[in-house]
């Protein structure tokens, strides 16, 4: 669903929130229960796989297991959070690997390893990323491109700009001020984790406490109805696209500090990780629904998937196999209905749309 | 072919059988035509000089032994022929120079980037013309890719095999008239290539296998880290170190992973073996930007790094220079594009080539890392390189 797509009957203007499009998703509408609810899958899968983990991998509930997971969620996380607000509003974001490539990049070319050029190189780094989510936001919505398509074309063209400008050999070394970001703990905790519960608490509260978020629900649910309420729903797509590029950006430095060199051939498996993450917590592709709550869950469960795949041993087969098959589950409970909607409204939404 | 198809387009049920069989009659003509048109077939069957041209085979594995201080390496069996080229003997086909046709991986990373330009330099040394294709590391770009270059008449194609999917086009090629060098790489037999040229897979992961196992006194657990599934250059130098292993009864192969040569993911992988098998004896790994992650994984845990194999990238000779990680090294070196060139010069001046080059390359251990350690140069130097180092300035290698 891209921004613009007509909504059948147009509703009344002078409404701000039409009552009933975003319900299922506007916070003050969801109970405790249903926000339970709507977290019982991804948290009964979690249990499962730990479950699974405790009988076949003995070592899995060690520390360093556990760190291991969480510096993964961490890295995940960030990039999902960025995916659900993109996802929110009906749209996809497949330019965050391409982001996260060009900030160890940027930083390993600028800094060349210098711990005194750190600063502006992450400030050229936000600025990339700044460009790169204004490129797909305005692709959006000034020319109605699909977001899929918007996004994957940055990908491409920003892995261009990146192999030309290299020469498809990076170089340069990050400056090792950056690794505790990367390596560090706090409190017995990987850096990492700590910065995505904190974009992850941030979003939720902008999510559900403020206008902002009431307005990303309204555009992602309706945007004609929302625009014609007099949001710049313009704006708040934008604004959701740059908010992810920057957030690639964030799990970029991240990366850089943990391995201090330009990695070249890290895969783009974060931009499917975020997706699938968003996804797995039940968060809708079509826009409008889903929390941060759920993004967290899904992430978590994700994470702990990957860690015990690896401890088994898995090939790189079995472990593809294993999260495409949860993803597939998790989008069959999602259409299926056991999530928090009623039948009654999913037939509404059908008929909508 | 395709107006056969479509007009057979009516008969629904009988559209796939019919399609399949005139690709085979197709297919089949093609087959006899090539057969006629060349003599390797024939040079294959009774393998011309088969004694020395296995002798040259066997000095890379000798070499390699030596170079590692093993006692010997058993070489993979491997029928190597001479081939008689007076056919394909030839005067440049326009003007006076050569004009030879690169099929090239595309500078997707500094591997590449190396390979082709010391292939330019190796031309320019020899007064060659380059025509030069980019697949960007895509099997289906270089199937085009190879048509170009085709159309364009070359003397001869030297082509960085991308997949087994360009068999076909390569099969063309030869038909066309057109000497084709396999480079850095291989297809199957049939494939109609006069010679390839290329680090051999196997010998690589044969000596790292062999040195690690003298490492670990023949016995304890040892972790198998291989790049990308399903890819040649990971695949083939895997199945050649378990059969090593296979070969040693107290070692235990515990665990085999990918890392799709990232260092980060390596540094995951092995943050794993670190908590999991705590007492693992020796990391078998194809690649020196794996062992990069393995080592910060070691080291960033507090817990000595066991010994280790890899290609030799100056990214990881400048990590581990100074400290008492041990390890073996060596090479798929970027400038066999070099050797491959002369190859095909070989062929085209009608002197009897081999059907299978499997060039040499310096390995070596920590004891000589001093030797190999380029601290001045980029990272992305595969070394000893072999270009001048003006000209790994100019690639901003060094």
């Amino acid at each position: 669903v891209t921004v613009g797509t007509p909504a059948g009957p147009a509703p009344e203007p002078a409404a701000p929130v039409e009552p009933g499009v975003p319900a299922a998703s506007a916070p003050e509408d969801g109970g405790l229960g249903r926000r339970l609810l709507a977290l019982l899958a991804p948290l009964t899968g979690l249990v499962l796989v730990l479950l699974l983990a405790a009988i076949t991998t003995p070592g899995f509930f060690s520390g360093g297991v556990l760190r291991l997971v969480l510096f993964h969620a961490g890295l995940i996380g960030i990039t999902a959070v960025g995916q659900t607000l993109v996802l929110l509003i009906g749209g996809i974001d497949l330019s965050i690997g391409a982001v996260i490539g060009l900030t160890t990049v940027i930083v390993a070319s600028y800094s060349v390893g210098e711990d005194g050029r750190l600063g502006t190189a992450v400030l050229l780094a936000l600025a990339a990323g700044l460009g790169v989510g204004l490129l797909n936001g305005l692709l959006v919505t000034r020319r109605l491109v699909p977001a899929f398509v918007a996004t994957f074309a940055s990908f491409v063209l920003v892995q261009g700009v990146v192999t030309a400008w290299t020469r498809g050999a990076p170089s340069g070394t990050i400056p090792g001020a950056l690794s505790p970001l990367g390596t560090g703990r706090w409190l017995g905790i990987p850096v990492p984790a700590w910065v995505f519960l904190l974009v992850a608490v941030v979003a939720g509260v902008v999510l559900s406490r403020t206008g902002v978020g009431r307005r990303i629900y309204a555009t992602g649910a309706n945007a004609r109805a929302t625009a014609l309420s007099g949001v710049r729903t313009g704006g708040v797509v934008t604004g959701c696209f740059v908010a992810s590029a920057l957030l690639a950006v964030v799990a970029g430095l991240i990366n850089a500090g943990y391995i201090g060199y330009v990695d070249a051939q890290l895969s783009r498996s974060l931009d499917l990780d975020s997706v699938a993450a968003a996804v797995i917590g039940g968060i809708a592709l079509t826009g409008g629904r889903g929390r941060i709550g759920q993004t967290v869950a899904g992430v978590a469960l994700l994470a702990v998937l990957l860690a015990w795949l690896r401890q088994l041993g898995a090939g790189a087969g079995a472990q593809l196999v294993v999260s495409g098959a949860v993803i597939l589950l998790a989008v069959w409970l999602q259409s299926s209905g056991w999530t928090a909607r009623s039948p009654r409204r999913t037939k509404q939404r059908d008929g909508v749309r | 072919m395709n107006t056969n198809i479509g007009s057979a387009n009516r008969r629904r049920g009988a559209r796939l059988p019919l399609a399949i069989g005139l690709s085979v009659a197709l297919v089949a003509a093609c087959g006899t035509e090539q057969e006629g048109s060349s003599s390797a077939g024939e040079a294959r069957e009774e393998c011309a000089n088969a004694e020395e041209a296995q002798r040259t085979y066997e000095a890379a594995w000798s070499q390699a032994a030596e170079q590692l201080g093993l006692e010997a390496l058993e070489p993979t069996e491997e029928k190597v022929c001479e081939v008689d080229t007076s056919d394909w003997a030839a005067e440049p086909k326009s003007g006076n120079s050569y004009r030879i046709a690169f099929a090239a991986q595309g500078p997707t990373n500094s591997w590449a980037l190396t390979n082709e330009e010391a292939f330019k330099y190796r031309a320019e040394e020899l007064g060659v013309d380059v025509l030069y294709a980019a697949a960007n590391g895509d099997a289906t770009v270089q199937v085009d890719n190879i048509a170009q270059l085709v159309s364009q008449d070359p003397d001869a194609l030297v082509v960085v095999p991308m997949g087994d999917g360009i068999t076909g086009q390569v099969r063309a090629a030869a038909a066309a008239g057109i000497p084709v060098i396999m480079c850095a790489g291989r297809l199957t037999d049939d494939s109609d290539v006069v010679s390839t040229v290329t680090r051999q897979y196997e010998l690589l992961g044969t000596m790292y296998a062999e040195w690690l196992a003298r490492e670990m006194g023949g016995k304890g657990q040892v972790a198998v880290l291989s790049g990308l599934a399903g890819v040649p250059t990971a695949e083939y130098q895997k199945a050649a170190a378990l059969d090593v292993f296979q070969r040693y009864p107290d070692i235990e192969v515990v665990t085999e992973q990918y890392t799709e040569w990232s260092p980060t993911v390596a540094k995951q992988v092995a943050a794993n073996l670190v908590t999991q098998y705590p007492d693992l004896a020796g990391i078998w790994s194809d690649s020196g930007y794996g062992d990069l992650g393995v080592v910060q994984a070691y080291q960033e845990a507090g817990r000595p790094v066991p010994p280790m194999t890899g290609d030799a990238i100056n990214a990881f000779l400048k990590a581990v220079d100074g400290t008492d990680v041990r390890f073996a090294l060596s090479s798929f070196p970027p400038e066999q594009s070099m050797d491959c060139l002369d190859t095909a010069m070989s062929i085209l001046e009608g002197e009897p080539v081999l059907d299978k080059v499997y060039i040499s390359s310096p390995s070596f251990t920590h004891e000589d890392i001093d030797e190999y350690v380029r601290p001045e140069c980029s990272d992305n130097l595969f070394v000893p390189a072999l270009l001048p180092d003006e000209q790994l300035a100019e690639l901003g290698l060094c």
